[in-house]
């Protein structure tokens, strides 16, 4: 395919110009600003079209950057081209509302159809992707804070392991990674609310059971003082009647001094009173055994009158404990009111065990909900898909990997003449390397010199294009040079005059014209640039 | 003779019901209890059949006497009931000591035995659950002993580990009806014979489908019965076919008008299914739009064509990646893990 006119009606900064192109090295010099970006991209838009980003990626996408602000109805413009040996005219209309693309034969008039793929069939399979990784070349850029020797070895290393530089590997990796790291994370949000419904049913297990325990002591309680009151009736009952024939023996026992005492009292005073009673001793004496018999009968009196009081209220203090102590109806509704309050506890108990035993069975039922089976499946999947990614990365390599190298090799021991012989890429231990061979040295990427890189990622890319496509297909140079020196400029710009169909060179700078026009060999298909169209 | 055959009302059971309704759940079976009871006194059945499974689990003390009370209510209707695999006549179980009304005839041994009503000339037949499961065929041997002119077998079971049984033989043992309970779907086993009347309410969230009771009448022509819908509400499970011109709010529209179609007192599940625009990633979380939907499930798989992209990039590492799925079920792990890496690398194209 060669590009033969490209017309911009409307595009970015640039408007109503003309640019005509020949085969073989076609060289486009314009200052800083000048648009040679926009061209390079216009190039593209016209190749593949101008999708409009959705939502937020829509704000910096290639649609909005190149959509003219002051007049955005006119946007697009033509494109000739032969291909396979025929003339082609592609118009495009990228605008809002009159968006369109048409493309005729222009040896025959055919019209063809962009939307039904002809278009596709024309640029022989070539897509975005591949453009973008093979023959359109900018600067090799390096990540902020990454050297570029790293860039270009990440860069080779993406061209081997996916066959080609279209796809992004550890790109893709990334995005798996991210969505399984996504899920896992829903995944615990999910095991955590089954987890906290579950802790719920324990915790009201552990009520329950406490419940349980304290409704067990009350019982336990309740149930020793039925028990209890029973017993003590019992002996209160007993007590009381050997207390009564305890107390009698006890009491006449004990009251004995006294009616001794009472008795001989009586006998004395009596004798002492009796007045026809001889008393040896006079009338004194008889005076005297009155006295002491009165006091010993009064002492007597005392004594019998204490021991029966002391019997009596030793009686009364026996019965005051307990329950038995109460009239014999009140005990018994007290003792049925206690056998009540059991049979209550008891059925409450039993209310709580039941409670506990279906708290169990509901903690038992408690499973996996169907939305964590599917996120456990969705980890999974997305687990497989990253290793057999890896797993298709090492496959694609190996084929590729090999037909990419020499053909990198070659252009680029062509290019710096013979300087170096050879590169090697692969895959070490240490990551993805890059080295040189300069005949009697294995050189690390990273020791080589900006210009030396840049030259290794060109070979890489032009490499990639011989090895990935079929038909010959323009190569757009995007102010790739800029570190070259003069002697590998003009190494280059040889290489890319010879067998090539066509390479379009957008420079700000005029030393490839320069070194073209004063090198004869590849001057031939020179063209000047900003031809406009009148 | 009149009958109502109610089975798995599943009181205190508390079903997820969905954002809406889910609260009052619990409420609505014992009112749609009630409303059953409500209709055998209202047209004097004769017996009112439950085939097990009245309770959720172990029923609590304040639950039977809620019960009883709605049974005692009853001025004409007898109640027949029996224990099912969820309320399993346990060592603690009320049932062991709950004294019911006079019209109640709890069936509660572990053997068969009968209620007689030798005013209805019927015998109604049963045994309970005395532990969550019973794996021997128990209704296989039982045979009717002829005592009344009708007679009836009330059943729970019929899976592996609930008294399996074979159909035949039980069409074969001499029962004018046999009350089936335990499987949540109605079904006929044998016309006007042999029924499962269903659960009397949708009690879990797969229980789709209407549910309610089986109203027979045995005379000397035999028997006839109808199914009689009464649930409140019903488990829906729809699917939903989407293409690859739908998004999120054209499928949560479409979603909405289904739901409204089918009733919005019913309780949703939806499948979303079929192939996406694979750069459209639906967001069920803002399809539910206010209607009562427990779950919305995204089975959709991007429409790629699979085979097209393998052939075109057999080079690359993207037809090595696809052929490495080569012969995959559509909708097993390897398909997911297939569209999720064939997504990615197309993405990683645009970084």
């Amino acid at each position: 395919m060669v590009i033969t006119e490209l017309y911009i009606r409307k595009f970015g900064r640039l408007s109503d110009r003309h640019f005509y192109l020949g085969r073989g090295l076609q060289i486009i010099t314009g200052d800083n600003e000048f648009g040679k970006t926009t061209l390079h991209a216009f190039i593209r838009a016209m190749l593949f079209g101008l999708d409009r980003g959705r939502g937020r990626a829509a704000a910096n996408d290639d649609f909005t950057r190149y959509e003219p602000w002051d007049e955005p109805g006119v946007y697009g413009g033509v494109m000739r081209f032969t291909c396979g040996g025929r003339r082609f005219r592609l118009e495009r209309d990228f605008a809002r509302y009159t968006r369109r693309a048409s493309l005729v034969c222009e040896d025959d008039g055919e019209e063809l159809s962009v939307e039904n793929g002809d278009l596709e069939m024309l640029l022989g399979g070539m897509t975005p992707g591949v453009f973008d990784s093979t023959v359109s070349v900018g600067q090799l850029k390096s990540e902020p804070g990454k050297e570029l020797a790293e860039a270009l070895a990440d860069y080779a290393a993406n061209y081997y392991e996916t066959g080609g530089g279209v796809y992004n590997l550890s790109g893709a990796l990334q995005i798996l990674n991210g969505k399984r790291r996504e899920t896992e994370r829903e995944l615990r949000t999910e095991t955590d609310a089954e987890d906290e419904v579950r802790t719920d049913l324990q915790r009201e297990i552990r009520y329950l059971e406490r419940d349980m325990q304290r409704l067990e002591a009350e019982y336990k309680e309740k149930k020793e003082r039925l028990d209890d009151g029973q017993a003590e009736k019992k002996e209160a009952r007993e007590k009381r009647g050997t207390g009564k024939r305890h107390g009698k023996r006890q009491g006449i026992r004990s009251a004995l001094p006294g009616i001794l005492a009472v008795l001989a009292g009586a006998v004395l005073a009596g004798a002492g009173a009796v007045p026809g009673f001889p008393f040896p001793a006079g009338k004194e004496i008889r005076e005297a055994v009155l006295l002491a018999g009165i006091t010993l009968l009064l002492a007597g009196a005392i004594i019998l009158f204490r021991k029966i009081w002391a019997v009596r209220s030793a009686g009364r203090v026996d019965e005051i404990p307990g329950s038995a102590a109460v009239p014999a109806e009140d005990g018994e509704e007290n003792r049925s009111r206690l056998a009540g309050e059991l049979a209550h506890i008891r059925a409450e108990y039993r209310d709580r065990e039941l409670r506990r035993g279906n708290l169990r069975e509901q903690y038992e039922e408690t499973g996996k909900s169907e939305r964590r089976y599917r996120l456990e499946e969705r980890c999974r999947a997305l687990a497989l898909a990253e290793e057999q990614l890896k797993e298709a990365a090492k496959l694609s390599g190996d084929g590729m990997e090999r037909r990419i190298s020499d053909r990198m090799s070659e252009i680029f021991a062509r290019i710096t003449d013979g300087r170096y012989r050879s590169v090697e890429a692969g895959r070490s231990k240490n990551g993805f390397r890059i080295t040189v061979w300069d005949g009697q040295r294995r050189i690390p990427a990273e020791r080589l010199s900006r210009g030396t890189l840049e030259q290794i990622y060109f070979a890489l890319r032009m490499a990639a294009a011989d090895v990935l496509l079929e038909e010959p297909f323009p190569v757009i140079l995007d102010d790739v040079f800029a570190f070259y020196d003069d002697k590998r400029l003009g190494s280059v710009l040889q290489w890319l005059g010879s067998g090539r169909e066509q390479v379009i060179l957008l420079t700000c700078q005029r030393r490839e014209e320069r070194i073209l026009n004063g090198n004869n060999s590849c001057g031939k298909e020179e063209f000047q640039n900003e031809d406009k169209f009148a | 003779m009149r009958f109502i055959h109610i089975a798995d009302v599943h009181l205190g059971a508390r079903p997820d019901a969905g954002p809406l309704y889910s609260e009052g759940r619990a409420r609505e079976l014992w009112e749609t209890f009630e409303h059953v009871l409500g209709v055998c006194e209202e047209e004097q059945t004769d017996l009112l059949l439950i085939a097990g499974d009245l309770f959720h689990r172990q029923p609590l003390v304040r639950e039977l006497k809620e019960a009883d009370y709605l049974f005692s209510e009853l001025t004409h209707t007898k109640v027949v009931l029996i224990a099912g695999n969820h309320d399993y006549i346990g060592k603690n179980s009320n049932y062991r000591t709950f004294r019911w009304s006079e019209n109640v005839y709890p069936l509660f041994g572990e053997t068969m035995q009968y209620a007689d009503f030798p005013e209805l000339d019927t015998a109604v037949y049963g045994l309970s659950y005395h532990s969550r499961e019973i794996t021997e065929p128990l209704y296989n041997h039982v045979r009717a002993a002829g005592v009344r002119r009708h007679e009836i077998l009330l059943a729970h079971g019929g899976d592996d580990r609930h008294i399996p049984f074979d159909r035949r033989k039980l069409g074969g043992a001499g029962f004018d009806y046999i009350a089936l309970g335990h499987i949540h779907k109605p079904q006929v086993l044998e016309r006007d014979r042999i029924i499962y009347a269903g659960a009397l309410e949708p009690a879990d969230r797969n229980d789709t489908g209407p549910h309610g009771y089986v109203k027979g009448e045995i005379t000397n022509q035999g028997v006839r019965t109808e199914w009689v819908p009464c649930a409140s509400r019903e488990y829906i499970h729809l699917s939903v076919e989407v293409g690859a011109e739908d998004t999120t709010g054209s499928v949560a529209r479409h979603i909405w008008k289904l739901t409204d179609e089918h009733g919005n007192q019913n309780i949703y599940k939806i499948v979303l299914k079929g192939k996406r625009d694979p750069e459209v990633r639906f967001d069920v979380s803002r399809m539910a739009g206010g209607r009562n939907i427990l779950e919305i499930v995204d089975e959709t798989g991007p429409a790629y064509d699979f085979e097209r992209l393998y052939a075109e990039h057999a080079d690359t590492i993207l037809g090595r990646y696809i052929g490495r799925f080569r012969g995959c079920r559509e909708g097993s792990t390897e398909y997911e893990a297939l569209c999720e890496g064939v997504e990615a690398l197309l993405e990683s194209r645009r970084q």
